[in-house]
């Protein structure tokens, strides 16, 4: 069965301070008919944590998405597992959530801060079964999605974020729904709503986590298609055969690029209302052409776009404040990572001689290169890219 | 009076930012405000140069130094 949406995940991690490593460990497995994240996380900090949830996390997103069952995994996790020294246990809490074609959610949780759900941005208090499998009390949910559903999954570094610094208890389950409630946003992404916890965790322990801490999002949304052209056609006899093609698109139309600007104005009938203001001053001001929903400049608007992205994607951007700036690049950037699902690139393969001068830093090369990483970059953040090239 | 300065790529790694900066406060030092109207424009062809600035219908080539000397000699004596 199908239906408009689609499933997203992302997820943010810090360490412990002082830790190289991540003791928590987040696998997703996206799939045609399903999407399983898994976090989990490893007793203890350090090397030996991050291996004991590397392990679990990868056995039960592997097993989940095979279709075995939770018992299995669970068995198979307890004779896997090295078991500690000290301890004498072999042990990692994990929480699974799975979307089965968009429609059907699935939580496995065992010993993890509770999933918390937003449906409509208010807190869903959703059904729970429990039961013991291999001496372990697991609890069980499955309810039916809807869209704008949105799935929080952490480890404990969350709620202990703060303890005897901000506050006696740390950050209790029912302020981290506070707050992921008073920020909730239906066009917030997945990586967007983590990282927005996590700096705010990150906040509480004043820059020095006593815990990892890991926030793990699914979130359910409608597909939304963005299309964006760049650069003019090699042969200008293509130029109408691009136009053609782009605007029959469905969705939001980007258009970067002077001439590329140019071509569209005339296509459409309609003349490019440039702006001067420089809500950034590294970034060329954006203009407007009716039927258009943005109109910037290219390469160095895009070149910023690609490092928003690659911060964004790699956790060292945790604020990510591209999501409210009003620069060219922050507002591509808001389109393709939060609002698209599917990313349609329309490149032109004209050299621009004005690019051709030594002095500058800009050469055709750089333009393709600088849209295969963008649409690299883009892949890893679930996206549906396709490029095509004139 | 209208100026219009290219915010095309090439022109914008030449310093367009600088120029529209000094040239509205120069105008705003001058109340002239309301008498000169400054806009952006995409790429006018005539990249090898410096940023490429109009002034009614008059192209002019600026470098971010030279912006102080085209207001003295171009700017004011046409208000």
């Amino acid at each position: 069965m199908t239906n408009n949406l689609c499933t997203e995940a992302g997820y943010i991690s810090l360490n412990k301070h002082g830790e190289q490593l991540c003791g928590d460990r987040v696998e997703i497995v996206d799939k045609d008919d399903a999407c399983i994240l898994v976090l989990a996380d490893g007793l203890g900090s350090g090397v030996k944590a991050n291996i004991l949830s590397t392990l679990t996390s990868k056995i039960i997103s592997t097993m989940v998405a095979g279709g075995m069952p939770i018992e299995e995994c669970i068995n198979t996790i307890a004779s896997t597992l090295p078991v500690c020294k000290v301890r004498q246990v072999a042990y990692s809490t994990f929480s699974v959530v799975r979307i089965l074609n968009n429609t059907l959610a699935e939580l496995i949780q065992f010993d993890n801060p509770d999933v918390i759900v937003l449906r409509d941005g208010q807190r869903f208090q959703y059904p729970v079964t429990t039961r013991v499998v291999s001496g372990k009390t697991i609890h069980e949910s499955r309810f039916p999605v809807q869209e704008n559903d949105v799935f929080i999954a952490m480890s404990d570094g969350a709620p202990f974020a703060g303890v005897g610094v901000e506050f006696n208890y740390g950050w209790q389950r029912d302020n981290i729904i506070d707050f992921a409630e008073a920020n909730y946003h239906p066009d917030n992404s997945a990586k967007y709503v983590a990282a927005n916890i996590v700096d705010e965790c990150n906040r509480l322990y004043h820059g020095e986590p006593g815990d990892d801490t890991t926030v793990a999002v699914v979130r359910i949304r409608a597909r939304q298609s963005v299309n964006l052209v760049i650069g003019p056609p090699a042969d200008p006899a293509n130029d109408v055969k691009m136009m053609n093609l782009f605007f029959s698109k469905e969705g939001e139309k980007i258009v970067c690029g002077g001439t590329t600007s140019n071509i569209a104005s005339r296509y459409l009938g309609k003349p490019i209302i440039p702006t001067l203001d420089y809500p950034d001053p590294e970034v060329p001001p954006i203009s407007k052409i009716e039927g258009v929903d943005l109109v910037t400049e290219g390469v160095v608007t895009l070149s910023k776009v690609l490092k928003l992205g690659q911060a964004f994607l790699d956790g060292t951007d945790t604020s990510a404040d591209w999501t409210s700036k009003k620069d060219g690049a922050s507002l591509i950037a808001k389109e393709l990572f939060e609002k698209a699902t599917d990313i349609n690139f329309f490149v032109g393969r004209a050299i621009n001689p004005a690019h051709q001068n030594p002095d500058l830093p800009i050469t055709f090369g750089i333009k393709i290169q600088l849209i295969n990483s963008l649409a690299e970059c883009l892949k890893k953040m679930g996206k549906r890219i396709k490029v095509s090239f004139f | 009076m209208k100026i219009t300065i290219c915010i095309g790529s090439s022109c914008h790694l030449k310093g367009s930012h600088q120029i529209v900066e000094q040239l509205e406060s120069l105008i705003k030092a001058n109340n002239l405000g309301d008498k000169v109207e400054m806009a952006g424009r995409f790429c006018m062809g005539d990249c090898m140069n410096g940023v490429c600035v109009t002034l009614d219908e008059e192209k002019f080539s600026l470098k971010p130094e030279d912006v102080n000397t085209f207001f003295e000699k171009e700017v004011l004596p046409r208000v």
